[in-house]
């Protein structure tokens, strides 16, 4: 450690600056080749392989053309699919929103242990695959389930819970709601006792509180849960697979046979890029409702 | 402690909404000690043959340790991949440093089913598909984020002073990481590395598209599995991952706070 | 590397153990130092004293290298020191924070910079032992920080950067996050610590009664210039401009016109800067004005004013008026030897000053 060894060769400003940036690109280059290479390549080639033709045999040619898009545009089974996985992903966040906001609202509330408690309730799930839990749901909605079980020891028919879309939305409900709590636990930070207790004092009774203050208040957490739990719902794939059995046609499933199954790899990435298509739409819908709020 | 009262009503609909969030871990506990030979609720016998069933399935077995493996490997690349990585973005700020974290944390924002789509399309090209190298760099994709994220932020709330002062004493760049950024740290490494552990042992979408008959994983394992026969085999598999599971957050919530690993 | 600095300073006698020299520091368009010349004496305890945002701070930590310099040059005991990265510079710097290493213990944190220097084990040992004596927290070896009282990890930062026995020992408002009573505690012990080592210490501070009771020597610093280096004593008896008049001690700030060097005020005429024309400031302390009921045999000073007693305020050991002479207020500063009649507002009074206790300075524009 010479000082003067250090002086004998005094670096310039320049030469420092140019160190520094080797030593960043030395540092970042590990991750920026994984992110090329799993990410930005991938996605892009994605955009592509839509436009590539498919022959008649299945078989895929790099030849350009629109022949995929026209298809899922004419095509009266598509825009069913793309209209039936909006709808049931709209009522999918809906139901999640009011089944969340209790616990939100409840957690937001709580302190001390009793609060971690309940975090890692509501975290654990979101820690959980997802095959666990939708096997959680089959044990419960089938027709040798936990309800209909109970149903026929009372004397009621059985009812249809799977293989259908109520299995669906119930089964992805309850899955994206961890998603949602910790959205609306976000949101809530605006949330002072103090302006509760003020409107109470006013004279306001509880549910008008609830009306007039708390929701409100709300708002901008409840709007980003649903847009998260929207987004994941269209593009959940694992539950509705398991829970319609094959019967529930949505776009995310649909990739996946598309590419699995069938191999019809420019049809799948159509649909993807519809999938995101379908993001962006909601996402400018977001800002625009947060603007709203705001 | 100036807490208000919760309402009962509230206290209601919470405990209501509690039950079903929690249905579909609590129904396997019963299922996974049921004697019947497929699944149903409430099952018409007891017995514990199907934990033993899980070690005597060759399919699980090695779809377990494949996952583990994969996890484990996983986990470490994330650590040495994305340490350098957020150590230049939020310490040496590069020009746009910005971007590049929003690069780094956009594969999170893309559905996994279009990722395992675009990755499937590439990794075919170049024989990665069921293949371990495969999986290992297509879970990097989605772990990495999780780990930048969180390691920029652990780095971003170190007080410089005491790197400063460390520096003032005498220690190189690379002694002051050493000896005092890492150890200061140790939470936000303990919670990359059990949010990287967690996110590729569960991966689900992007392996269904990686794997083939040659290799597998449990979370795919256990996919075709309840596709093909829902019997209570699952339901104890499920029990031992929820445990697991458990263990991981409770680790986390003791060296560094759950709240602060996962709540942004 | 101490003993070649300290023998390359020897022979370089008349000249500071360090010296800046047009050390600037640039951000954009903004200076937040701007040339600052200044040469240190070995052994001296020297303040840099400023409002914040000064430069002082800035400064400090282009000395310990923390802070790339924008031009200029820092030499230690004859060595250009400028480029030389912060590890290699051989100080020690005591934080505002502390900064201790939270994850080691006290002797760990003492140690870290002889470990860092290859010192062998033993020495290491007998040295940390030593330095933590020296500092009284023995016994506290093996606590960390955390189970530390503020003035107690004061006292470790003070150690940790002493043990090392440093070229030069900066310390950054080592006394601010500290209580009244602890402050003054430390302030003598670091003053004791720095005589009987011996060694060439910086000092910044905000807080001209540290700066004036602990150091040989203050720079007062203002919007990243250099305002006056001197002992206490001068820049208390002779500031050389309306800033450093200001920032040390009380002063009454009187505005007045000047012509060809002479300022008028309240019919008084007082000496200004041969030639000086324009608005100025006059400025006398307030404990060096004579008070008198108006009417009364006045013998002692150069100035007199009359005035109106406009507030009163009863301080114990101060009696302190607020007097209205032509429109402006000057305040008076007595010392309380009881008995003595406090006057009531509207009393008519006349003010005394000496000659030598009148500063004029040509006021900003």
């Amino acid at each position: 450690m010479s000082a003067a060894a250090a002086i004998a060769a005094p670096a310039p400003v320049s030469d420092t600056r140019r160190s520094g940036l080797a030593l960043v690109v030395l540092l970042i280059a590990p991750i920026a080749l994984v992110n090329a290479l799993g990410f930005l390549v991938p996605v892009l080639n994605l955009a592509r392989m839509s436009f590539y033709e498919v022959e008649p045999t299945g078989a895929m040619r790099e030849v350009y053309t629109l022949a995929t898009w026209l298809t899922v545009f004419q095509d009266t089974f598509y825009a069913e699919l793309i209209l039936n996985s909006i709808t049931v992903s709209l009522g999918i966040t809906l139901l999640t929103l009011v089944c969340s906001y209790p616990i939100a609202l409840y957690l937001h509330r709580s302190s001390g242990t009793w609060r971690t408690i309940l975090l890692v309730l509501v975290i654990s799930p979101l820690l959980t695959s997802a095959v666990v839990r939708t096997y959680g749901w089959i044990a419960i909605l089938s027709d040798s389930g936990l309800v209909n079980n109970a149903l026929s020891a009372i004397g009621i028919a059985p009812l249809r819970l799977m293989f259908n879309k109520t299995g669906v939305v119930i089964g992805l409900t309850e899955i994206l709601m961890p998603y949602m709590i910790l959205a609306l636990l976000a949101g809530f930070g605006r949330l002072d006792p103090r302006i509760e207790e003020a409107a109470s004092t006013l004279g306001a009774p509880p549910f008008t509180i609830f009306r007039r203050i708390i929701l409100p208040l709300t708002l901008p957490g409840i709007a980003l849960g649903c847009l998260l739990c929207f987004v994941l719902a269209v593009s959940s794939f694992i539950t509705p697979k398991l829970l319609g059995g094959g019967r529930v046609f949505l776009l995310a499933t649909e990739i996946y046979d598309q590419a699995i199954v069938t191999l019809n790899w420019p049809l799948a990435a159509t649909l993807s890029i519809l999938v995101l298509v379908i993001f962006g739409g909601a996402l400018v819908l977001y800002t625009r409702a947060l603007r709203a709020i705001m | 402690m100036d807490e208000r009262p919760v309402s009962l009503a509230l206290k209601l609909m919470a405990l209501t909404m509690f039950v079903f969030l929690l249905a579909p871990l609590i129904v396997v506990v019963p299922i996974s000690f049921s004697g019947d030979s497929y699944m149903m609720f409430p099952p018409s016998s007891w017995s514990l043959k199907w934990y033993p069933a899980i070690f005597t399935d060759g399919k699980m077995t090695s779809a377990f340790w494949t996952s583990l493996l994969l996890a484990f490997v996983v986990t470490v690349l994330s650590l040495l991949i994305g340490l350098p990585a957020a150590y230049a973005l939020v310490r040496l700020k590069p020009r746009g440093a910005e971007a590049m974290s929003a690069l780094f944390t956009a594969p999170l924002l893309l559905p996994t089913i279009v990722l395992g789509l675009a990755i499937l399309i590439v990794f075919s090209r170049y024989g990665l598909l069921a293949t371990f190298q495969g999986l290992v760099a297509a879970h990097l994709v989605v772990t990495l984020p999780y780990a930048i994220r969180v390691l920029a932020t652990a780095l971003a709330t170190l007080p410089i002073p005491i790197e400063e002062a460390a520096a003032t004493l005498g220690a190189s760049p690379f002694t002051v990481f050493r000896r005092i950024t890492l150890p200061m740290m140790k939470s936000g490494l303990i919670g990359t590395t059990a949010l990287c552990f967690l996110v590729s042992f569960d991966e689900v979408v992007l392996s269904l598209f990686m794997t083939g008959p040659r290799i597998s994983t449990l979370p795919v394992a256990m996919y075709h599995h309840v596709e093909q026969q829902a019997d209570p085999l699952v339901a104890s598999l499920s029990v031992l991952l929820v445990i697991l599971t458990l263990l991981v957050v409770l680790v986390v919530d003791r060296t560094s706070g759950l709240a602060k690993t996962f709540v942004k | 590397m101490t003993d070649r600095i300290t023998a390359a300073a020897a022979g370089q006698a008349g000249e500071g153990f360090l010296s800046l020299k047009g050390l600037t520091k640039r951000y954009g368009g903004f200076a937040a130092v701007d040339n600052l010349d200044l040469e240190v004496p070995k052994g001296e305890l020297v303040a840099f004293l400023g409002p914040s945002g000064c430069g002082k701070t800035t400064s400090l930590r282009m000395i310990a290298g923390l802070v790339p310099a924008t031009s200029g040059r820092i030499v230690v005991g004859g060595q250009d020191l400028t480029e030389v990265p912060t590890h290699r510079r051989d100080m020690g710097l005591v934080f505002q924070s502390y900064a201790l290493f939270p994850h080691m213990s006290v002797a760990r944190n003492v140690a870290f910079g002889l470990e860092m220097r290859k010192v062998g084990k033993d020495e290491i040992a007998r040295r940390v032992k030593e330095a933590i004596a020296l500092v009284h927290l023995s016994g506290k070896e093996e606590h960390r920080p955390g189970q530390l009282s503020g003035g107690q990890q004061q006292r470790v930062a003070l150690a940790r950067a002493l043990v090392v026995r440093p070229s030069i020992l900066l310390l950054d408002e080592p006394l601010s996050n500290l209580d009244a009573k602890l402050r003054d505690e430390m302030r003598n012990e670091i003053r004791d610590i720095q005589k009987r080592l011996g060694i060439t210490a910086i000092f910044v501070t905000h807080d001209q009664v540290e700066a004036l009771t602990m150091c040989d020597k203050v720079v007062v610093m203002n919007q990243g210039r250099l305002e006056q280096v001197g002992t206490p004593v001068d820049l208390y008896e002779t500031p050389r401009t309306a800033f450093v008049a200001g920032f040390v001690g009380r002063s009454n700030r009187l505005k007045a016109t000047a012509r060809d060097g002479v300022a008028e005020f309240a019919g008084e005429s007082f000496a200004a800067q041969a030639g000086l024309s324009g608005p100025v400031e006059i400025m006398v302390r307030p404990h060096r004005v004579a008070l008198s009921a108006a009417g009364a045999d006045v013998t002692a000073g150069d100035h007199r004013v009359s005035g109106i007693v406009a507030r009163t305020i009863f301080a114990g050991d101060i009696l302190q008026y607020d007097v209205d002479v032509a429109g402006q207020i000057v305040s008076v500063e007595l010392a309380t030897r009881g008995g003595e009649t406090v006057l009531q507002p509207g009393a008519a009074v006349s003010l005394s000053w000496r000659r030598q206790d009148v500063f004029v300075y040509g006021a900003a524009a």
